[in-house]
């Protein structure tokens, strides 16, 4: 049931994944993208982490790509705009490959990962809220309030930018 | 009844009790409920066969008709006086008053020599309900009718009046006729026409 | 997942869906013309009628169903094809999976088999409703997109807008209920509200008004019905729709309403309990029945208690939605960002400091 499940939704986000890519309105490419956000989630919860399902789909699919989208309808992109010239593309997608391979293979030898998130102690409380507050906030407590530093000093940056344009 | 103005004042400052919303809110919100409830319970009783006491304003229009006031002006209508005859003598005046003339008279003279109207044709389809010709007649022959139901058609043609169809009994008109007595007297311009003439 | 599972977790989704789309859908059309009518010294619409009956107006609901279902379904030229036709899909889907956290009832053993009556105890709950909702915006945001029309592109870019700007919020004004209940799952919540001194409406009323406030907002109704306002656009993001997608977002938009009800319910207002009686009590109450018709009874109480709470939410939003004027737009902002925020915030502020001081006592 579960493996049925995961090649399922996989299989989905991979196409919604190349269809954002391939699409040639910016909003097709938006709405893929929210799909393979949804897809995600649901791999994560498969995994057993709702916490991080639930906040993939509220940060990444409710409100980040909601900003994209706003901001698509905002400049009414409605085709593909000649931007690029089709010999920047060719140099595109020979940057896309030099990137992609080390990346894919990397990936295929991911096995250096395993064990890497090995300080779960109680396996009980994997993915729960309780279990992933309790590390955020004993063991990973500096990168987590340095983290949410830097988001403040990006948010009282924004403001001050809003000001300043208005003025 | 002169016009009486309500002056709004709109430079009132709100308290901080108005400015937090939630209460003025909720005060709305009991005003609204009350009306529900008081409405539901005048429906429940009224169908259980209790009387009619209820505050909804609504009229089931084609089985019940609105009160029509006096004053109203409907379809404009010639008056039958108690003789038989129409009171128009085919001066012409609403003819030169109607501001969309829709009105056109071909006037006659009968065999005593008082004159009166061959046809008197009013078109319906550009009449605006003005009431200036009731205003223009000398005679108190053309008056606003009560008339509202049926005046709509698919076809413009059927909205040309001919005389037959404007002509009205007096009796049936004594509402407005008393209504335009009593505004023309109280503006002194109202001039009881005699017996004589 | 045995098949006894399996029957009853496709119980519990047929009793939602039904409850939801079968029921509330259609009765709250009903209730909206109704209850706006008589609260306006109106009647209301009673003319459809079936061989003389009218049924109050009932058969309204049903006249708009046949008279939609065979009106023509409109896709204007430029819009988006594949986008316009999925936009009231994605509106719908939402707003009824949010409901599977809920619970409707409490746990109870029948014949020896445990019944828990919600569809997914998640662990958290409060979160997946949350995660949920933010999806709704994308059916408003495309359908304003896909129409090739600038009435419906302006109401989309207000609801996109609006909606964020008031999940933030939303979602802060929960925080402090949390963190007394100290569990994110719904079931718990209403677990720990058996007693009545617990509810959430209690201890935390203003962080329910600030929730309603939020709640209606998310949902786009009046007050805060900016993005389809029929004065300035129309309709907003569905001005181009017609027949079934049409209304796909009106359901979309009345199950929301019942959705909203059952978290506020839920959250607030102690679920299926009945105060002051726990559900031990309550089932103790009927023992001479024997212990599972006892249960059972028992459950079917607290059911009709929980939906009795739903009805009275769902009129109180109704009376609100029949009562306030429409804000400006920049208002709803100011309203969303200036207001609500900070205030969310403080209270969150003031429950930390409660609960720390025990002024709070956290059950």
């Amino acid at each position: 049931m579960e493996l049925i499940i995961f090649y399922l939704v996989s299989s989905m986000a991979v196409v919604c994944a190349v269809g954002m890519i391939v699409a040639q309105k910016p909003v097709t490419s938006a709405v893929c993208l929210v799909a393979v956000m949804f897809c995600l989630a649901v791999l994560f919860a498969l995994l057993n982490a709702h916490l991080i399902a639930a906040l993939q789909i509220l940060v990444y699919a409710g409100a980040i790509m909601v900003l994209f989208l706003f901001v698509i309808m905002l400049m009414n992109l409605r085709e593909k705009e000649g931007l690029v010239s089709a010999h920047l593309e060719k140099v595109q997608m020979v940057g896309v490959l030099a990137l992609g391979a080390p990346l894919l293979w990397v990936m295929s030898t991911a096995k250096v990962f395993v064990g890497a998130g090995g300080d779960v102690k109680d396996l009980a409380e994997f993915g729960t809220t309780r279990g992933v507050g309790a590390l955020l906030y004993t063991e990973y407590l500096l990168p987590f309030e340095i983290a949410s530093i830097l988001l403040l000093a990006a948010l009282v940056g924004a403001v001050v930018l809003t000001k300043i344009k208005l003025r | 009844m002169a016009i009486t103005v309500k002056k709004v004042d709109r430079n009132v400052t709100m308290t901080l009790w108005e400015r937090s919303y939630i209460p003025e809110m909720t005060r709305g919100m009991i005003i609204t409920m009350k009306h529900f409830v008081v409405n539901l319970a005048g429906l429940a009783l009224e169908v259980v066969g209790g009387k009619r006491h209820r505050k909804i304003m609504t009229i089931y229009y084609p089985e019940e008709n609105p009160v029509i006031p006096p004053a109203y002006r409907g379809r404009p209508a010639l008056v039958r006086a108690e003789n038989g005859q129409e009171k128009c003598v085919a001066c012409g005046l609403c003819e030169v008053a109607c501001p969309p003339r829709c009105i056109s008279i071909v006037g006659g003279e009968r065999e005593n020599g008082e004159r009166y109207p061959v046809s008197y044709t009013l078109d319906g389809s550009r009449c605006i309900f003005c009431g200036l010709c009731e205003e223009a007649c000398p005679k108190e022959a053309i008056v606003m009718s009560h008339d509202w139901k049926n005046l709509c058609e698919h076809d413009r043609s059927k909205m040309i009046y001919d005389k037959e169809t404007l002509l009205y009994p007096e009796r049936n008109l004594k509402k407005r006729l008393n209504v335009i007595r009593e505004k023309y007297f109280n503006a002194k311009l109202y001039h009881k026409p005699s017996e004589k003439d | 997942m045995g098949i006894a599972e399996m029957i009853e977790t496709i119980v519990k989704i047929g009793f939602i869906i039904g409850l939801t789309i079968g029921f509330f859908a259609p009765m709250l059309a009903w209730v909206e013309r109704k209850q706006s009518a008589v609260m306006q010294d109106r009647i209301g619409a009673n003319r459809a009628d079936f061989f003389g009956f009218t049924v109050i107006g009932l058969l309204h609901s049903l006249a708009d169903a046949i008279k939609l279902i065979f009106k023509e379904d409109f896709i204007p030229r430029g819009a988006e094809r594949a986008l316009h036709t999925l936009a009231p899909v994605i509106a719908v889907i939402p707003s009824l999976i949010a409901f599977a956290v809920i619970p409707f009832g409490g746990k109870y053993t029948l014949w020896g088999h445990e019944v828990n009556l919600v569809i997914a105890d998640l662990d958290v709950g409060v979160l997946y409703v949350f995660a949920i909702s933010s999806l709704a915006t994308y059916g408003v945001v495309i359908a304003g997109w896909a129409s090739n029309n600038n009435w419906s592109l302006l109401g989309g870019l207000r609801a996109s807008a609006q909606m964020f700007s008031y999940e933030v919020a939303m979602g802060l004004t929960v925080i402090g209920l949390i963190m007394f209940y100290q569990s994110l799952s719904m079931v718990d919540i209403v677990a720990k509200q058996d007693n009545f001194f617990h509810w959430g409406i209690i201890w935390h009323w203003p962080a329910f008004v600030l929730f309603l406030a939020c709640a209606v907002a998310e949902n786009k109704r009046v007050p805060f019905d900016a993005p389809e306002a029929e004065a300035e656009l129309v309709a907003g993001y569905f001005t181009e729709y017609s027949g079934m997608k049409f209304v796909m977002f009106w359901t979309a938009e009345f199950i929301e309403m019942v959705t909203i009800a059952g978290l506020c319910v839920a959250l607030f207002f102690g679920g299926h309990h009945v105060p002051f009686i726990t559900d031990a009590e309550l089932a103790g109450g009927f023992s001479f029945l024997g212990p599972n018709v006892s249960n059972l009874v028992a459950m079917l109480i607290g059911v009709g208690v929980f939906i009795f709470k739903l009805v009275a939410l769902l009129i109180l939003q109704m009376t609100i939605r029949w009562t306030m004027p429409r804000f400006r737009y920049d208002q709803i902002m100011k309203l969303g960002w200036k207001m609500i925020l900070p205030l969310s915030l403080t209270w969150i502020f003031i429950v930390g400091v409660g609960i720390l001081t025990g002024v709070m006592p956290s059950p």
